[in-house]
């Protein structure tokens, strides 16, 4: 038999000769596991034509490609350890690896399957399809151990990094299985259900250190601004202060004049400074002068006359309207009701502030058809189609780095990536590699942001104070239809950015009416952290508050009555309400309950609150939550990530606001764009809830919660309400008035 | 040429003499672990030691640094084991990370200072860094981590 003789033949050679041969097995998988298994030589996956998402060395090493992207959420960990998992993998032996390409085959299944890091999704969106591909590839392994030994596949197991045989005490590590011929590379069928049980996992649910820390805490990780280049000029931009602006005039003579200045270009929407040195390229741009002209509509927006547009755009019937969630009859429930309530939420532009401004580096090949490009990126699938578009090019031209990202909260998810687009047209006009750096002011100015709203909410009140009816009406811009028009084409009128949260999916309303009013788009839009529920949950849980007052109920009583077939949930308010001694009355400070959350992930959460009733400077000394995210893969990083959206959440309640004047963007700087310092953190108390539910998300549950638990208690504390976000001292002192 | 003393090493640089310190160590001198946030001495992630004292580099022109001593993260510690780092990865502070060679810099000249800070010592005198994903409290433990081991 020809496998016997390969096999006592492979026992004669050395352990040198052995690693010289070396041979790599590779696993190319799609959403519903390994889709195809090739030997390959080490330095050789290019040429199988198949994605070699894993790969498995003679030296042992299981390298994992990382098909999302890092901006510190830590799924660079979670991702390739769901796949350890079910693989029997020795962690210190996997190698993680970014994913540089767009390719599909593995893209995330939330979002047809293009390369999108966003939503938190990372960890629900590819569970199923990275644990089962890791359980296949263990399957293999042992079938070929077991062929080896010429015993069955039923009498082998692994333990983390090999297959055994117990019975004669036999064992051979992955990579030596990797090294040596396999014949049979059929793929196993496997589902869900063949999958090993919660209570034996190894890897998922211990707290494993995240593998880039260590980096981030030495100075040691590059993000797209560290890149460097040999031959690299540098760039900066001084992009249309109004979207839709053009040069009309330049008076460069200045800028030329600054030592290491090489160029003046103008950019579709900008005119660049290109020097030798990066603080030539910035005194020069300082010295430049560029006059505009021909600003679209929105030239002359201003963001209280939109915030007065969006508030007449409820009331107009002629207003485009697209129902986002309905159940039963809101508008009979309500006027079968007892009592109506109505009030009318605002909330102001946000900016990501990121603390890495926007970067990218391009060296454009010499023909104009090719480039490698270095940027932090939330989607390869985008960045690459930006590449693309801008050179006319194709893909298999473009070498793309997708790099770490210095934060990134929805900013760098768009269909077209103008930092990127404006690195390439430069570095293809200078022949030369350029970095691209856009100082702070640029990035606020030219910031993409989270939309105003006006929203309406509406319910009934029975006569022994049960809710009847509950209807949420938004008025906002659709964010898609500007961030991603492609993506739009696919989900128009239904638009998850602009309304997330007003489902209120997690209270019982058998007669609900969500609404989006779909209002003129005033401002340059993207996701930003809990996008739609940032808001939406904010005007939904302080209404819920108003309801419950109104209906002479505790607020945790009045919800607990909505959450009766939510037992989960039900569970959060219990605990939450322990955590925080919700029933002991405080001195000078006032507890405020929210209940709200992301997508399918709940969280319970109550701020305490203290005053300067001079100042109207409103301080959050705690904040206590309760999450339920299902499964959760790395605890201790889950708790870190719900802490960070609490942070967020709570700066953008209390700070956090954009303005815009004849269509430009008011602020410039961390100085009139602030957002939490260390001083005001408060102390974070969070629950995390254990579940074998599947996992729904920890990158954004913490922040929809904390705007309305912060205007709750304020209105705890003073009798007064708080309606438009941000809570900043001038609207407190107005609110006390 | 303007000479300067960075992480206990002699360096010239043909910078012009307003240039920021910040440009000379990313730029021309590739210590990029120090970053760019604002430009304006208002996040903190470009903090830096100079003659010990925490220093935003972007608005430190080199011509003032004569005969001075600068470190960044990359001098803090030759193989980036100083307690802070270490305390880092143990209590798993950053996230995205960015900020946080600014953080860890501006909490070592706190350490000099203050032998066991209490939490609200801390956080005031962290405040003139920014950390937009809001590893505040964990850098507190860091720091109270560190100052155990030191």
């Amino acid at each position: 038999m020809q496998k016997a003789s390969e096999s006592s033949l492979r026992g004669q050679l050395n352990r040198r000769r052995f690693l010289q041969s070396a041979s790599a097995l590779t696993f190319a998988i799609g959403s519903y596991g390994i889709v195809a298994v090739s030997r390959t030589s080490a330095h050789d996956t290019a040429s199988t034509g198949i994605s070699a998402w894993v790969r498995i060395g003679a030296d042992d090493r299981v390298h994992v490609i990382f098909p999302s992207t890092e901006m510190g959420q830590g799924s660079s960990t979670a991702l390739p350890l769901i796949l350890a998992e079910d693989l029997d993998a020795d962690w210190d032996k996997v190698v993680v690896e970014q994913l540089n390409r767009d390719d599909r085959s593995f893209g995330n299944p939330i979002f047809g399957n293009i390369l999108y890091t966003a939503g938190s999704t990372g960890v629900y969106g590819y569970f199923d399809s990275l644990r089962i591909a890791g359980a296949q590839a263990r399957h293999i392994l042992m079938r070929a151990a077991a062929t080896t030994w010429g015993v069955p596949t039923a009498e082998v197991t692994t333990e983390p990094g090999a297959v055994l045989h117990e019975a004669s005490a036999r064992r051979l590590s992955f990579g030596e299985i990797a090294a040596q011929p396999i014949d049979d590379l059929s793929v196993p069928e496997l589902s869900v259900a063949d999958l090993k049980p919660l209570s034996s996992f190894r890897l998922i649910g211990s707290d494993l250190p995240r593998r880039d820390i260590p980096a981030k805490s030495k100075g040691r990780e590059t993000y797209a601004i560290d890149v460097r280049v040999p031959g690299m000029l540098f760039a900066t931009v001084q992009r249309a202060p109004v979207e839709g602006a053009k040069v009309a005039g330049i008076e460069d003579s200045d800028a030329l004049a600054v030592p290491g200045v090489v160029q003046i270009l103008t950019l579709p929407d900008g005119v660049a400074v290109v020097a030798e040195r990066l603080e030539a390229a910035l005194a020069g741009k300082e010295r430049l002068e560029v006059t505009w002209t021909g600003a679209e509509a929105e030239g002359t927006a201003d963001s209280d006359t939109t915030l007065l547009d969006y508030a007449a755009a409820l009331k107009d019937p002629t207003a485009e309207r697209a129902t986002w969630s309905e159940a039963g009859d809101a508008a009979s429930a309500i006027a079968d009701a007892e009592r109506v309530v109505e009030a009318e939420y605002l909330s102001d532009y946000a900016y990501h502030a990121q603390i890495e401004p926007m970067a990218a580096v391009a060296s454009v090949d010499r023909d104009g058809l090719g480039a490698e490009v270095w940027v932090g990126t939330q989607t390869q699938t985008w960045s690459m189609r930006t590449v693309t578009e801008t050179l006319g090019t194709t893909a298999d031209r473009v070498r793309l780095h997708a790099m770490t990202m210095g934060g990134s909260f929805g900013r760098r998810t768009a269909l077209q990536q103008e930092y990127l687009s404006d690195a390439l047209l430069i570095s293809r006009e200078m022949k030369r590699p350029v970095k691209l750096v856009w100082t702070r002011e640029d990035d606020v100015k030219n910031g993409c942001l989270r939309p105003a709203a006006v929203q309406r909410l509406r319910a009934g009140l029975t006569a022994d104070g049960a809710l009847s009816g509950w209807e949420h009406r938004v008025a906002t811009p659709s964010v898609i239809a500007y961030f991603n028009q492609l993506r739009w084409e696919q989900v128009r009128p239904k638009d998850i950015i602009s309304m997330r949260g007003s489902e209120s999916q997690f209270y019982a309303l058998p007669d609900k009416h969500a609404e989006h009013v779909v209002t003129e788009r005033h401002a340059r839009l993207a996701p930003w952290r809990g996008i739609g529920a940032s808001y939406t949950s904010f005007a939904a849980e302080a209404f819920m508050d108003e309801l419950a007052l109104e209906a002479r109920k505790d607020p945790i009583a009045f919800r607990m009555a909505l959450l009766a077939s939510n037992p989960r949930g039900q569970k959060l308010l219990t605990r939450v309400a322990e955590m925080a001694d919700w029933e002991r009355p405080r001195e000078r400070t006032a507890l405020g309950l929210s209940f709200a959350g992301y997508g399918d992930s709940m969280a319970a959460g109550i701020a305490e609150i203290a005053l300067d009733r001079e100042s109207g400077v409103i301080t959050v000394p705690r904040f206590w939550s309760a999450v339920d995210a299902g499964l959760i893969v790395s605890p201790d990083n889950a708790l870190a990530q719900i802490e960070g959206g609490i942070v967020f959440g709570l700066s953008s309640s209390l700070k956090e606001r954009i303005t815009i004047s004849e269509g430009e963007i008011e602020q410039s700087n961390y100085y009139d764009y602030e957002i939490l310092r260390a001083n005001e953190v408060p102390e974070i108390e969070i629950h995390l809830e254990k579940s074998e539910h599947r996992p729904t998300g920890i990158g954004e549950v913490g922040t929809p919660m904390v705007a309305a638990a912060v205007s709750n208690a304020f209105h705890a504390l003073t009798g007064k309400r708080l309606r438009h976000l941000p809570f900043t001292p001038e609207r407190v002192l107005a609110a006390l008035a | 040429m303007i000479r300067l003393n960075v992480n206990d090493e002699e360096i010239e640089t043909d910078a012009e003499p307003d240039t920021a310190l910040l440009w000379v160590l990313r730029e021309h001198l590739g210590l990029t672990g120090t970053k760019f946030g604002c430009g304006a001495g208002m996040c903190g992630a470009c903090t830096v030691h100079v003659d010990g004292v925490p220093t935003f580099s972007c608005l430190t022109s080199i011509d003032t640094l004569e005969g001075m001593n600068v470190t960044t993260i990359e001098g803090l510690s030759p193989d980036g084991t100083h307690p802070l780092q270490r305390a880092w990865i143990a209590e798993q502070v950053p996230q995205c990370g960015y900020c946080q060679s600014g953080q860890i810099m501006r909490a070592a000249a706190l350490l000099k200072e203050t032998a066991d800070p209490e939490r609200s010592e801390i956080l005031d005198y962290m405040s003139p860094n920014l950390c937009r994903c809001g590893t505040y409290n964990r850098i507190v433990k860091a720091v109270q981590r560190a100052a155990r081991e030191v």
